[in-house]
């Protein structure tokens, strides 16, 4: 108490000191390295949408909470503030459906992608990767992300990746969880911080349709419109994470086909003399994830007489994979003449590729809101149209639609190469009026061959962009590269701007920054503070006895009592 | 909670002041203008020397331990030892003894050399979320400073103020302040050229602190003797 007297008036001392203190502070500020020792890594939301006002996906953006492992599975323990690391290649199904399904509290979820399924993975490209434990990893994430995307989860879910910042922190994490304890505040542990603000609604997405034209020539310059052909494919994806929804099967293998046969037609319509007798149009839709909205849109844009010439439609979609088989989608019965003669012209070909080309009959229900197929677009409003594909079965809504898994290095470009031969050559014995003859237009090595490297410099484009049309911009570069690419090849290009109707209603911040920081315990420092507060009074103790003796330590704590009396 | 943790890395690292002003008898004979005055002091000091190590100091873009370079730091590292200097013999003081003067200065002295180097990195980061031992190794080394504060000032104040010193003891004060006042040169070449982590650094501070403190008590009192 002495003391505090004491040292009162020396404040009014104190205080002129202080600004100088304070200029050199700043001084000092500029010099520390401002450095916190956390790390930080990129990870990727789950989507968060509406559909008709209920609402999927992930709900949340900010997550806050202590990190868990999966050990924490097993025991019985409250989840609901620790956020689960998971990584896919470790992930039990069951549990996450479990989990889900019974809508178990949770702090957040952060699921760890292999590291070689990262956007900026750019080694093993060009070789399609078929090794057990990627297929294994596919097939779980194709089943994950159905589930995720068809669930209403009320906490965050970001995708991330085993890098090794944050392996290690894993493996901290699991032998903290192994000794049994949770980790809260009062254990320690990581934390895990995503300071995102709240998701907003995405005002009126936008979708783009590009299309091309390669005019054909009019043999006797008569009045009657040629007949067309169009060649389409959807080019936006859908999946668990937008930010890595690249889609390189679905449906950039689709694109990357329709880009290459619209340059190896330019090439033939350059010249008069090889010029068809059939228009082209190349369209380059969006919207397809959500029955193929942008087809729509695009359809009924155009006009009435014009879409009563095309002759036919074929849209292109997941033809990719390197399986030797292909799937011709049609909604009119097989025993339509124009089909079968369709079929034929694509069947000779096939055989002379060596891929085997079958025929799939979906009959329409106008009823049915889903869209399974692009060419049922085509088909409701009467024009024939068929989808070349390497599925087997019409996908649900939202399936296939080039999501997590659909990477690029599960796709192979020769079997896209191989693709976009059947239908360029079927396309050009047509319209040459060459069918069942065994000639070879685009023959390898020739100048009308298909090229390889164009096809993969798309794909790999393609494959490193996501495509997802809400959080895409009106003006996204990848719009114009498409659109400056068919400009390249056809004329009166032209992009259509429609605005995504129908139920989907789509949430932002699709991918943030997560720091992951190394927290101590409150116990921690509560013990600290104890032992800091013994440390000072034991040197208090050994400075009072050291310069006055023990005496003195003594009296000052009998002075107090002796005070009390005093004023009292 | 991180605020707590920033508490606690304070009281370490200021406390040990605090206590000792008032545990010894400085408090009781009002001693706080000296320290002031020996902070106001270190201000100026660190400045000059701020000055001089942006003038002769290249800035390496490494870590890399260069002998040439840390022997220019220590050569400006001496500019202390002059602050000390002109603090001690310079300043009027109201008439305190020598025994308290060069403690109230050493204690100033160490204070302000806290404050300056390490409140602003404690308020930065120890309210951070992430947890690192190093405020609390930080703040043990503000300890060790102050005990070599203590030291050096106390070796000082026998080299300056106290005139009749046994004669066989004189070289010894001065190798030991020559020690002491080398110290963070020492310790830099410990951490940035035999590559010691800052446990260890710190570990070896406070021993050395403490056995610096230990040796220039045992001068202090040995010189005290013959003029008592």
């Amino acid at each position: 108490m002495a003391n505090l007297q004491k040292s009162k008036p020396s404040i009014g001392f104190v205080i002129p000191v202080y600004s100088s203190v304070i200029t050199l502070f700043i001084i000092v500020m500029t010099c520390v390295e401002l450095c916190d020792a956390v790390t930080v890594v990129d990870v990727y939301r789950l989507v968060q949408y509406d559909v008709g006002g209920t609402p999927f996906g992930s709900r949340l953006a900010v997550l806050n909470h202590h990190a868990g492992s999966a050990v924490l599975f097993s025991a019985a323990a409250d989840l609901s503030r620790t956020v689960l690391i998971l990584p896919i290649r470790e992930l039990n199904l069951t549990f996450i459906r479990e989990y889900i399904g019974r809508r178990k509290p949770l702090g957040g979820l952060l699921l760890l992608l292999p590291l070689d399924f990262s956007p900026q993975d750019r080694e093993n490209i060009g070789e399609a990767d078929h090794s057990s434990a990627k297929q294994f990893v596919k097939g779980v994430l194709v089943e994950l992300e159905q589930l995720l995307i068809h669930a209403n989860i009320p906490y965050p879910v970001y995708f991330g990746f085993e890098d090794d910042d944050v392996n290690s922190v894993l493996a901290d994490v699991k032998r903290n969880d192994a000794t049994g304890q949770l980790a809260t505040a009062t254990t320690g542990g990581y934390k895990l911080v995503v300071a995102a603000p709240e998701p907003k609604k995405v005002a009126s997405p936008t979708i783009s349709n590009t299309q091309g034209w390669l005019p054909g020539s009019k043999a006797d310059g008569g009045s009657n419109q040629l007949p067309t052909i169009a060649i389409v494919a959807s080019y936006d994806t859908f999946g668990a994470a937008p930010a890595l929804s690249v889609g390189s099967d679905s449906s950039g293998s689709g694109v990357v086909a329709v880009l290459e046969i619209a340059r190896l037609f330019s090439i033939l319509y350059s010249n008069p003399k090889t010029r068809g007798r059939y228009n082209l149009l190349f369209g380059l839709t969006s919207g397809g994830p959500y029955n193929y909205n942008g087809t729509q849109k695009w359809l009924h844009s155009l006009d009435q007489r014009f879409r009563e010439t095309i002759d036919y439609a074929i849209c292109l979609n997941s033809i990719g994979s390197s399986s030797n088989e292909l799937w011709m989608h049609v909604s009119k019965p097989p025993e339509n003449a124009y089909i079968k003669q369709i079929f034929e012209g694509f069947s000779n070909v096939a055989e002379e590729l060596g891929l085997k080309v079958g025929l799939k009959h979906k009959k329409i229900n106008i009823s049915n809101p889903r869209v399974a197929w692009e060419h049922e677009q085509f088909s409701r409003l009467r024009v024939t149209a068929l989808t070349v594909s390497e599925l087997s079965v019409a996908p649900e809504l939202l399936e296939s639609t080039g999501g997590l898994s659909d990477k690029r290095k599960f796709v192979d470009e020769a079997s896209i190469s191989r693709s976009v031969k059947l239908v360029a050559e079927s396309l050009a014995r047509h319209i040459y009026g060459q069918e069942g003859k065994t000639i070879d237009i685009f023959a390898d090595n020739s100048s009308l061959a298909v090229n390889p490297s164009y096809i993969r410099s798309w794909l790999d484009l393609l494959s490193a962009t996501p495509r997802v049309a809400p959080f895409l911009s009106k003006n996204d570069p990848l719009i114009m590269a498409l659109k400056k690419e068919l400009t390249d090849h056809t004329v009166e290009v032209n992009v259509q701007q429609e605005v995504l109707d129908g139920i989907f209603t789509f949430y932002d911040s699709t991918s943030s920054r997560l720091h992951i920081y190394q927290v101590a315990s409150v116990t921690f420092d509560l013990l600290l503070l104890l032992g800091l507060g013994s440390y000072l009074i034991v040197l208090f103790s050994f400075l009072v006895i050291t310069t006055r003796g023990l005496d003195d330590l003594i009296s000052l704590f009998r002075r107090p009592p002796s005070r009390k009396m005093k004023t009292a | 909670m991180t605020v707590f943790h920033f508490f606690n890395c304070a009281i370490l690292t200021f406390g040990p002041h605090a206590v000792y002003y008032s545990a010894t008898p400085l408090s009781e004979y009002d001693t706080l203008g000296t320290s002031i005055k020996a902070a106001v002091v270190y201000l100026i000091t660190s400045l000059v020397k701020l000055v001089c190590l942006a003038t002769f100091l290249n800035v390496s873009e490494s870590d890399r331990f260069d002998p040439y370079q840390e022997l220019l730091k220590a050569l400006i590292g001496f500019i202390d030892v002059a602050g000390l200097y002109f603090a001690l013999t310079q300043l009027t003081h109201r008439n305190i003894s020598q025994n308290h003067k060069f403690q109230a200065v050493g204690l100033g002295w160490a204070f302000a050399d806290s404050v300056l180097h390490r409140l602003a990195p404690l308020w930065v980061g120890a309210r951070g979320l992430e947890f690192t031992w190093d405020y609390i190794l930080q703040g043990l080394e503000a300890n060790a400073n102050l005990v070599l504060s203590i030291s050096l000032a106390a070796l000082g104040s026998l080299m300056w103020l106290r005139k009749n010193k046994p004669k066989t003891l004189i070289p010894i004060i001065y190798v030991c302040a020559g020690i002491v006042a080398t110290m963070p040169s020492i310790t830099s070449y410990l951490r940035l050229g035999l590559e010691w982590h800052l446990p260890k650094v710190v570990g070896f501070e406070l021993f050395t602190s403490l056995v610096m403190a230990f040796i220039s008590w045992q001068l202090y009192s040995a010189c005290q003797r013959p003029s008592n």
